[in-house]
């Protein structure tokens, strides 16, 4: 499996350096370090073979996590244990992974790295798990802590639910859900619709007492179907493809399409999904490019938001792509403010707020510098950033969400929606 | 502070040395940490061995495991002072009321990979494997592979602890560490170590549903690797891994995509392996738009295998693998490839359509590739001809200098001519190209234009000029080049013996003395050959090719005797690399001999995947025979009506071997 896992810096400089199996030498990692460094582009794919090594490496930011392996190991699998190694590193940090915090905080990283592999086989990458027995300055003092908490983590730690430990009490019993959905189009110069997907996911806050077991269900046309039979409710939609936390019962929705879980307790991810089918595209967009002269350019666009009028678009940011050689642009706007952005090579077009169903629009006079005349410019897509609360593009809802303990059980509940842009890309 | 002078690093150890020594607690952990700060970044600091051991006397994990760190880094250097650990350890094992603590110990025990030391740690580990609590028992498992690749004379017995093991172990972490483990030592001794039989596969089976993820990685991925009995036991296996395709963690989703896929030649019910198709599409399609970019490239990369057993997975998908403007151009390329090979008669048009749009990229490896698959879908359906040259021609025409996608276009403009001589009018495209031919400098594409200035050489003005050009700079060009600048001379002779005799004695002059012996061979022939005989070089060299455009649609990636081997390990990093374990690590042992005796154990059914394949094949071969007999047909019909204004000779397949092997070449898949 891994044979050493080590944290670099952007200078090539070893922060953190943990060897699991030792058919590897500290060396073998300065050449590779030297390697990326010198090809800075990172156009190289994410694993690279030299001499039988392979080495597979993640970025964040600015921090390269590196896994060296002599073995003929799962990739994937190599790869989404970095990433998780990432999120734990970053819930101990208080979501920042950098430079700094590794170089003040490597005796609790390699702590880390002792519980995370072993041998260099992963073995727990759950960071609520983990930050049960290990902490930032050290656990308490093992005299205070009684043998049994230990069994009992241990206990915790090995068994079928292993993501959520026994004993949890809260005043109040709260849940808070929030369904994100991001739309990723891509739409041709032709004004045809080449791609549009939804990729969603449903996030879950739960402060609950004792070990419930929870049920979620949406207008998944699929499970609907079956009821709509008996209580003639409208059909749902179809979801291509749902992905859920370790903790949902996979073989119980296999069988009949429900979802229950012991949820872990905090934040967590309950589940991703994607949906192709009937996405209502949030924001129609018209754009005319037209040279007024040797060195005007022109640009019109024109934006409708297409969804209903007591949902507000914000925070929507259009865009436009010009010319390297622009010196100067003027621009009008109905709604909002546009700038052109020299780093993005685009006017960006800045809406804080955009009712449904209202159309506005951008005028652009560009003027050209003289350089790369001959050259035609080839324009890059149109980009849209946006986030629209309480509106989702696929028409996902949840219908319910219970919560079942003993006794009398009563659980608060909030539920956000929220689309947001994707990949969103008009080609031009 | 320094007592020894200039020496910096000198002082430093000395410093630590005497903070390890002091009495206070808080101080001395101070000082184990900063050795192991020096240890991180590369300082040896292995001298202050004995000092630091000193202090596993206190009971404060913390400490404990930086300096069983410390240990593991140094007990190879220092295997006398790591003897002295021994003790601590075993202390720890046998008395320690804290799980944790013993499992620390059988952890870093097994780290220390000093034979000598081994011999002490055989008891301890046993009694670890059978301990009571879980977590503990989980470490053990993994401890025996470390000790057994540094003195397998000592494990035998604790191998048939583990084998026990996996008949009645319960917890399904362990038995996930379990399996991973004794895999791992399979590996190494090459001998088979887990014995499989139905109530074990029920136990891993149970398991899979109750461990994290990791686990379930482990134990997919090792019945990956097992032959089913029977249709029936497939069927169960396959039924109770369908469920993980759902699963949040992208290779828990992809370790059951390949089970499935590998048990699906042990099923008897055709509907079945249908449904199963329809279930592993939609999941499969969610992996390759993950939102990491890197997983979503080792998915990608994996794809042609899938394709190659199940050609029909993506059918109407296509739009899945359109680029994205942002993407790292590691995921454009992998996406361009798989386009190509899930191009059909159907949506080729879709296909031209997005790859005309990749054309304007800046990179311009991306934008080669993009000329080369329109290319190669222009060969493979006659339909696309068209489409795929005006495309080409489009590009042409806004050339400027002599950049890589440049080059590709040449050489695919030829072995689009090759296949159909006509195409030479469409758009104008020879005028065209004729005009950049001096962007030509690589020598595949240069040997490309001098095939085309042959070839063409009674539509294009001065053909006999541009050749004079080429044949003066002759010796200093490669070898490929020189071959075919042989070949276009011969055939500009032929067209115009009488404008070309002093060419053709400066070509031939030149020709003998290359220093590569095929062209000299070959100039010999043609000499010969022309000094004898020129109608029989007429025959050979001029003449429109009939029925030579065997292009056929190879979506093959693996040898099909292969096939079964490369699904097993899909995902691995060989598999990356697009080659067999075996290939890649020289080795590896067990996979090798596993894979004999489950050839011949399994014959039988062995036979039979290859078989389903063919058939595909079979049916894939024979679309493409009767596509190309009516293109044949076609091409016959038009070439009656077309009238050559010199020659019209008919022409043997392979007029010279070398062109026929570049055809290889070029249609070899990336």
């Amino acid at each position: 499996m891994i044979s050493s896992l080590s944290f670099i810096n952007q200078k090539g400089e070893i922060l953190i350096y943990r060897v699991y199996k030792d058919d590897i030498s500290r060396s073998e990692i300065t050449q590779f370090c030297a390697k990326m460094i010198a090809t800075k582009e990172n156009k190289e794919s994410p694993i690279i073979n030299i001499d039988q090594t392979s080495f597979i490496h993640i970025s964040i930011k600015d921090i390269i996590i590196l896994a060296t392996t002599k073995t003929d190991v799962n990739v994937a699998m190599v790869l989404e244990f970095l990433y998780q190694l990432s999120k734990i590193c970053k819930s101990y940090f208080q979501g920042i992974l950098d430079e700094n915090c590794i170089k003040k905080s490597f005796v609790l990283i390699y702590e880390i790295l002792d519980e995370v592999l072993d041998y260099g086989i992963p073995q727990i990458a759950d960071p609520n798990l983990l930050q049960k027995f290990i902490q930032e300055g050290g656990m308490q003092q093992e005299a205070t802590i009684s043998i049994d908490k230990f069994r009992s983590l241990t206990g915790t730690i090995t068994g079928a639910v292993s993501w959520r430990p026994p004993g949890l009490h809260y005043d109040k019993n709260e849940l808070y859900l929030d369904i994100i959905e991001s739309v990723n189009l891509l739409i041709s110069a032709k004004d045809t619709v080449l791609r549009a997907e939804v990729v969603g996911s449903i996030e879950l806050k739960s402060k609950l007492t004792g070990m419930p077991e929870c049920q979620i269900g949406m207008n998944d046309k699929l499970l609907m179907g079956k009821q709509a039979r008996m209580t003639k409710q409208n059909g749902g939609i179809v979801i291509d493809d749902m992905k859920f936390h370790p903790c949902v019962g996979l073989p119980k929705f296999e069988k009949d399409r429900t979802i229950t879980f012991i949820p872990p307790d905090g934040h967590f991810q309950l589940m991703s999904y994607r949906i192709s089918e009937n996405i209502n595209i949030p924001f129609k967009v018209n754009v005319f490019y037209s040279e007024i002269s040797e060195n005007k350019l022109e640009i019109r666009l024109k934006i409708k938001s297409i969804y209903d009028k007591n949902v507000y678009g914000t925070n929507i940011a259009v865009k436009v792509p010009v010319p390297k050689n622009t010196v100067n642009v003027v621009s009008a706007t109905g709604l909002g403010k546009a700038k052109h952005e020299i780093e993005e090579q685009s006017v960006i077009w800045r809406i804080k707020k955009l009712q449904g169903d209202v159309e506005t629009s951008l005028r652009c006079e560009i003027s050209l510098g003289a350089t790369n005349r001959d050259q035609t410019w080839s324009k890059p897509p149109l980009k849209m950033e946006f986030q629209i609360p309480m509106f989702t593009s696929s028409g996902f809802r949840v219908r319910f969400l219970k919560v079942m303990e003993k006794g009398a059980y009563k659980t608060n509940k909030w539920i956000r929606y929220l689309t947001r842009g994707g990949d969103y890309l008009h080609r031009l | 502070m320094a007592y020894f002078g200039n020496n910096q690093q000198r002082g430093e150890l000395q410093e630590l040395y005497a903070d390890l020594n002091d009495l206070n607690f808080e101080k001395k952990k101070e000082a184990v940490k900063k050795v192991i700060a020096y240890m991180t970044v590369g300082k040896d600091v292995s001298q202050l061995f004995q000092s630091v051991i000193k202090c596993l006397e206190f009971q404060d994990i913390e400490m404990k495991k930086l300096i069983y760190l410390y240990i593991v880094n140094y007990s190879r250097q220092k295997p006398d002072d790591a003897i002295m650990v021994i003790q601590n350890f075993r202390k720890d094992v046998r008395k320690s009321e804290n799980p944790l603590v013993r499992a620390l110990a059988i952890r870093t025990f097994g780290c220390l990979r000093v034979p000598k030391l081994n011999e002490y740690l055989i008891e301890p580990l046993k009694d670890c494997i059978s301990d009571d609590d879980p977590y503990v028992r989980k470490t053990a498992v993994l401890c025996v592979p470390k000790v057994f690749e540094v003195s397998p004379e000592l494990c035998p017995p604790v191998l048939e602890q583990l084998q026990k093991l996996l008949e009645k172990e319960s917890n399904a972490l362990v038995l996930a560490n379990l399996i991973q483990s004794m895999r791992e030592i399979e590996v190494v001794n090459g001998k088979q170590l887990i014995l499989m039989n139905p109530k074990i596969i029920q136990k891993l089976l149970l398991a899979v549903d109750e461990c994290m993820e990791w686990g379930q990685i482990f134990i997919l991925d090792y019945l990956a690797t097992y032959d089913p009995a029977d249709s029936k036991q497939a069927e169960i296996i396959i039924e109770r891994t369908l469920p993980r395709l759902s699963h949040i963690n992208p290779t828990v989703t992809f370790c059951a995509v390949k089970l499935i896929l590998k048990y699906l030649d042990y099923l008897d019910n055709g509907d079945l392996v249908k449904n199963l198709c329809k279930k592993i599409s939609p999941s499969l399609i969610s992996l390759l738009s993950w939102n990491q970019s890197e997983i979503q490239y080792t998915i990608l990369r994996n794809i042609s295998l899938i394709l190659q057993k199940f050609p029909i997975l993506f059918e109407n998908e296509v739009k899945v693998f359109f680029c994205s403007f942002n993407e790292p151009y590691y995921i454009k390329y992998e996406k361009l490839d798989i386009m190509v090979r899930i191009c059909d008669s159907k949506n080729f048009t879709q296909v031209l359509n997005e790859l005309t749009i990749y054309i304007n990229e800046a990179d311009p490896h991306f934008v080669r590739k993009t000329i080369k698959s329109i290319g190669k879908i222009g060969m493979m359906y006659d339909k696309a001809l068209n489409e795929a040259v005006s495309i080409l021609v489009e590009f042409a025409k806004n050339v400027q200098q002599a950049t890589e996608p440049v080059q590709e276009l040449f050489i695919q403009m030829q072995i689009l001519y090759r296949k159909n001589r006509n195409l030479y009018k469409t758009n104008d495209s020879l005028k065209i190209l004729f005009n950049i031919l001096e962007y030509a400098n690589e020598a595949e594409a240069k040997s490309a234009c001098a095939w085309i200035v042959g070839e063409f050489a009674e539509f294009i003005p001065k053909s006999v000029e541009k050749m004079k050009e080429y044949i003066d700079n002759f010796l200093i060009e490669d070898r490929l080049v020189q071959l075919q600048l042989l070949t276009s001379g011969v055939k500009l002779y032929i067209k115009y013996p009488s404008q070309c005799s002093a060419l053709i004695q400066q070509l031939i002059n030149s020709a003998k003395d290359s220093f590569n012996p095929d062209v000299r061979d070959r100039t010999y022939i043609y000499w010969r050959l022309l000094s004898t005989d020129p109608e029989v070089v007429k025959n050979l060299v001029c003449s429109a090719p009939i029925g030579s455009s065997q292009f056929q649609k190879d979506i093959r990636l693996w040898e099909t005797k292969d096939l079964i081997i490369a699904l097993e390990n899909m995902g691995s990093i060989s598999n990356l690399f697009h080659k067999l374990p075996n290939q890649l690590y020289k080795n590896i042992k067990v996979r090798n001999n596993h894979q004999q005796e489950a050839k011949i154990y399994k014959a039988d059914e062995k036979q039979e995947a290859p078989q389903k394949d063919q058939e595909i094949k079979k049916n894939d071969q024979n679309q493409q025979q009767q596509q190309q007999q009516q293109q044949q047909q076609q091409q016959q019909s038009q070439q009656q009506k077309q009238d050559f204004d010199l020659l019209n000779f008919d022409e043997p397949v392979s007029n010279n071997s070398n062109n026929a092997n570049n055809k290889v070449d070029v249609y070899d898949l990336i």
